[in-house]
């Protein structure tokens, strides 16, 4: 990528003035849906169209945890199915994806949120997915470095294990995508702007970009936080989104101390160990929206707090860096993909909030089947748009937040 | 980044005392109205997400406790006194 090598996913192509499918949005679920149709539908004349550098949004930004330990019935399949692809893809693609499946731990604090987690766990189960509930003991076990006195302002009162989750390399994702649709024909033109939608009787029938018009019949909407935006804008689409900016930062290289991903509901906050030492964390999210991707004092206070907390042998580290992204929140955290409504050739993938990079592989193998065939795949079907209209929301959160405008 | 709102009682005060409302949708929908599953959810859930300066609806929780409307800037999370005007 540097000096007079070649980007990976080849020299900047051509922009034609026709496509099979245009792709806005070069983040996770624009490049997987790209690969998958050019790699399993054998269509060869994609676009893929990135308003800054891919990975840009959301994509590069993330904190990478992968897990499969959902609530509800129609999303626990999605995501089991999404874990299960990283080493299938990681062969597939012949990129290292560095996928470390290190389990993920939730702390339950009261006797309601171990309820909660039963409840969760029992579904997950149902499902065949790997998940058991511990006591605080195990919970010491896992992670020797938790306090499980009753120190701390909310007491460890067991926990939720999925040994199957940990992190992915988020950027190894981006770039062996990137070079995998590329290798299959893939044109993935960055620094280009979608900035209007055509259609003509109820189909699609171009876009326009600040580099000019492109002739389709495929549109997907994968612009991430901007989605809502420009379906408003350039469709007359109004979306239940609400963009939202996401903290989240690394500590100081330490010595190994935690083997898994920790996280709390009641302190906000998740943490694990990089593979450099650094403890990453984050789960903050403004209150109100905002496409800033700013930091704020707030957050930072609140974030060493927390850490300090469950994780007492933090206090004193220091936070060597920070970042934010943003987040597109459904009022049901669950995404909206949707296709052929109210335009013909028109698909939507957006509404990933926080978890849109552990379910971008499957969504995209699942979405280019939808554009290839014009058919919605079932695992696919839940996610419709009118659900909301339908008054079918489905219950992702264990409990009403305070991040959410919606709650 | 910080956020200050002028809430028309108390004054600017720091961001996090107000709770944030929503998308100012105009008037809410009357009864008849609302029972059209449609319009009940347009009203309810959909957004335009304005990347630039729109009409919301804060309410000083950790104050008085009015509502009230304003204009802010999502791309610069500031508050502006109108469409177009700089900021206050
Ligand atoms: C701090 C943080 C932590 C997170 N942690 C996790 C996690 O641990 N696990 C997890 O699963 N998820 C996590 N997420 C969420 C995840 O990163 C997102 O859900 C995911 O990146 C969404 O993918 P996407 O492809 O929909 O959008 P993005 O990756 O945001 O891509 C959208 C792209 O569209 C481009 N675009 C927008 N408008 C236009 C236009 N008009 N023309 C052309 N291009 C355009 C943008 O530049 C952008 O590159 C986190 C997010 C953040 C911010
Ligand atoms: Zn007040």
């Amino acid at each position: 990528m540097f000096g007079r090598k070649k980007p990976l996913w080849g020299e900047k192509p051509p922009l034609s003035s026709g496509y099979d499918a245009v792709i806005i949005g070069g983040g996770l679920h624009g490049l997987a849906t790209a690969y998958f149709l050019a790699a399993r539908h054998n269509m060869k004349n994609i676009a893929v169209i990135e308003k800054r550098y891919i990975g840009f949004g959301g994509a590069g930004r993330n904190t990478a945890i992968v897990r499969a330990n959902q609530r509800t019935q129609e999303n626990l399949p999605l995501y089991k199915e999404g874990l299960e692809l990283w080493p299938v893809l990681t062969k597939e693609l012949d990129f290292n994806l560095m996928f470390y499946n290190c389990g993920n731990l939730n702390l339950a604090h009261s006797e309601a949120a171990l309820k909660a987690m039963r409840l969760q766990t029992a579904s997950a189960q149902f499902h065949g997915i790997d998940i058991r509930l511990v006591d605080r003991k195990e919970c010491k076990e896992l992670i020797p470095c938790l306090d499980i006195s009753d120190r701390p302002r909310y007491p460890v009162y067991g926990g939720m294990f999925h040994p199957a989750g940990g992190i992915v390399r988020h950027d190894a994702v981006v770039w062996g995508l990137a070079k995998g649709a590329a290798k299959h024909g893939v044109h993935i033109h960055q620094g280009t702007q979608v900035t209007a939608i055509n259609t003509d009787k109820g189909r699609i029938t171009s876009v326009d970009t600040d580099k000019g018009k492109i002739n389709t019949p495929r549109v997907l909407n994968a612009a991430g936080a901007y989605s809502a935006a420009l379906s408003w804008h350039m469709l007359g689409i109004k979306l239940p989104i609400s963009v939202l900016t996401i903290q989240a930062m690394v500590t100081q290289p330490l010595k190994p101390l935690l083997d898994h991903v920790v996280s709390s509901g009641m302190y906000h906050c998740y943490a694990n160990q990089t593979l450099k030492g650094e403890i990453a964390t984050g789960a903050h999210m403004d209150p109100w929206p905002n496409y800033t991707n700013q930091n704020s004092a707030h957050y930072i206070k609140h974030q060493a707090e927390a850490l300090g907390e469950f994780l007492p042998c933090l206090r004193g580290v220091k936070f060597m860096r920070c970042w934010a992204g943003l987040a597109d929140m459904t009022p049901d955290m669950a995404p909206i993909i949707d296709g052929n409504d109210p335009f013909q050739g028109y698909y939507t993938d957006c509404g990933w909030g926080y978890f849109g990079f552990k379910s971008s592989i499957v969504t995209g193998k699942y979405m280019a089947e939808y554009m290839a065939s014009g058919q919605c795949p079932d695992m696919l079907k839940p996610f419709n748009m009118r659900r909301f209209e339908n008054h079918r929301l489905m219950g992702e959160t264990a409990a009403l937040v305070n991040y959410s405008p919606d709650n | 980044m910080s956020l200050t709102i002028t809430c028309p009682l108390c004054g600017n005060r720091n961001g996090y005392e107000f709770r944030f409302g929503g998308e100012d949708k105009g008037p809410r929908p009357g009864d008849t109205e609302m029972s059209d599953p449609k319009i009940w959810c347009d009203y309810v859930h959909m957004n335009e997400c304005k990347a630039g300066i729109q009409k919301e609806w804060w309410c000083h929780k950790d104050g008085c406790g009015t509502w009230f409307c304003i204009n802010r800037d999502t791309l610069k999370n500031n508050q502006r006194s109108r469409e177009g005007d700089s900021e206050i």
